[in-house]
């Protein structure tokens, strides 16, 4: 039954967060093409198979990253994995550096910042809050327990964290709203005041904001990138290349049917 | 063949293409010759590369070799390949091909070296824009051949029946004949079934599809009614929007939905 579940038709893969991508600066297709665990492919082009792909298609997902090594070690070949239960979210609305309110735990009532965000599973980590004491580097031969970390656990955004509203520093549900300018920002539902998105939700691996990215060696200048050069033809493609090469077609085509 | 292959050197001396300092001393004048022959430029009083720093190109700069992180922008966005000239994407395609081909190598050579390929995203990011490109100059001669002819500008196709009964895609080929007098073609080319034994296979064919949507729409519901289970606050309208073709009210109150909480409906 797995099997034929599995051969039957295109199968639609896990949705990887907009965040996700955007805090890496990675393209989808790459996270896509490192996550891909292919078990069996017909072979392609030839009349007695059907183009069928049997793969990998329920991913554990947790703080680990879907390119990285310990993510392969979470889904490794032959694993049974259970579908996790997801909520969708319409709106995504905690983002990195914002400053949130813990609902649960030991640390209730405390407010913290997002430092990473997990939208695969609705996770967010809060800095220093929620935190477990792990024991790390223990060496049983040289009797030494090891030392004691914090770390830090992810929250629900649906019913473990709500944002604080910065005008009484008090935790509000929010609101996704327009204003008169045409922009979409959060807005308390308790006090109607806007919750401005913090720098840090710009921030990527390879850059703290857009202004302060520096330009690589095969970038292309932005000045080169905006210019227009495009100027509309009555001809195809390979008619104007093949002018501006010199390339001239004198030969007369026989009468071709195309069926 | 041996003796072709000993007259290649010959050949290529008799090509070389004469320098600056060269044509100089000939008193040509300069301005009615071309700037580029067989792709090297006249003018440059630098030696013309040789075929090892020419293979080279397949290989990225030596500086990164040693790199573990080799920073790199976006791929390029079909807004932005739109504003340019033919010419330009002529000339950047061959640029990213070039890269692409930089990248395999390196890619393969790290794999026979036992390294890490640094920063492989770069492979997805250079093909993105390939693709990208690739479709701004089909639309373009799409327009051209519409305006033109009203005729598409790709190779013509059309969904058939193969003799099974079962639908695909048949690109048309270029024949010099028309069809009717084409009896090869006929004979080897059929669309289109008869018989009971293919009624037979479609009758079952469907059935195993009909069971297949059923399990699937079944399964759909009962994820839902799960996810009220675990999250008895769950947003209904978002889940609707998830999945359409699910009654949420009715997933609710499912005797699936049942949780190890007091928010039960039923």
């Amino acid at each position: 039954m797995r099997l034929l579940r599995a051969l039957c038709g295109p199968v639609k893969g896990p949705t990887i967060g907009e965040l996700t991508l955007k805090y890496s600066n990675l393209p989808e297709r790459y996270v896509r093409r490192a996550m891909r665990q292919i078990e069996y492919q017909t072979p392609r082009g030839k009349p007695q198979y059907l183009n069928r792909t049997l793969e990998r298609t329920i991913f554990k997902f947790s703080t680990n990253r879907p390119w990285t090594f310990e993510f392969q070690q979470d889904n490794a070949p032959r694993k049974k994995i259970k579908r996790e239960l997801i909520e969708p979210i319409k709106n995504w609305s905690f983002f990195r550096g914002d400053r949130v309110e813990v609902l649960i735990g030991k640390d209730k009532g405390k407010q913290g910042i997002v430092i990473h965000v997990f939208q695969e599973k609705n996770w967010i980590i809060v800095e220093g809050l929620n935190t477990e004491i792990k024991m790390m580097g223990e060496d049983k031969k040289n009797n030494f327990p090891g030392m004691a970390v914090r770390w830090e656990k992810p929250l629900l955004v649906t019913t473990e964290v709500k944002l604080v509203d910065p005008s009484d520093l008090k935790s509000t549900d929010i609101e996704w709203r327009f204003t008169e300018e045409g922009e979409k920002v959060r807005v308390s539902v308790r006090t109607g005041r806007i919750i401005p998105m913090p720098p840090m939700a710009e921030e990527t691996i390879d850059y703290k904001t857009k202004g302060s990215y520096r330009e690589g060696e095969k970038d292309t200048d932005p000045d080169e990138l905006s210019k227009i050069t495009f100027e509309p033809k009555l001809c195809t493609f390979d008619m104007e290349i093949m002018e501006k090469m010199g390339i001239k077609e004198d030969r007369n085509y026989a009468k071709t049917y195309w069926y | 063949m041996s003796a072709l292959c000993r007259r290649i050197p010959s050949l290529v001396n008799q090509l070389r293409i004469p320098t600056f300092a060269a044509l100089k001393q000939q008193k040509v004048i300069l301005s009615s010759l071309p700037t580029r022959v067989l792709g090297v430029n006249l003018f440059s009083t630098k030696p013309p590369p040789s075929i090892n720093d020419k293979l080279m190109e397949f290989f990225d700069d030596p500086k990164n070799w040693e790199q573990d992180n080799i920073k790199t922008g976006r791929s390029w966005k079909l807004d932005e390949l739109r504003i340019k000239s033919n010419e330009d994407l002529h000339k950047l395609w061959y640029v990213l091909l070039k890269e692409r081909n930089m990248l395999l190598t390196m890619e393969r050579e790290c794999q026979t070296e036992y390294r890490v390929f640094p920063n492989p995203e770069r492979i997805d990011k250079v093909e993105e824009s390939m693709e990208n490109l690739e479709t701004v100059v089909r639309e373009r001669n799409r327009a051209y051949f519409e305006l033109e002819t009203t005729e598409p500008a790709e190779r013509p196709g059309k969904l058939e029946m193969n003799q099974i009964g079962m639908r695909y895609f048949y690109k048309h080929s270029e024949h010099l004949i028309p069809k009717v007098m084409n009896r090869k073609w006929r004979e080897k080319v059929v669309h289109g079934y008869e018989g009971n034994a293919v009624k037979k296979f479609l009758r079952l064919k469907a059935e195993k599809l009909r069971d297949r949507e059923s399990w699937k729409t079944h399964s759909r519901r009962r994820y839902v009614s799960r996810i009220f289970s675990e999250y008895p606050d769950a947003d209904a309208k978002s889940l609707q929007e998830a999945f359409p073709d699910v009654d949420v009210e009715a997933a609710r109150k499912h005797i699936d939905a049942r949780g190890n909480h007091d928010k039960n409906l039923n």
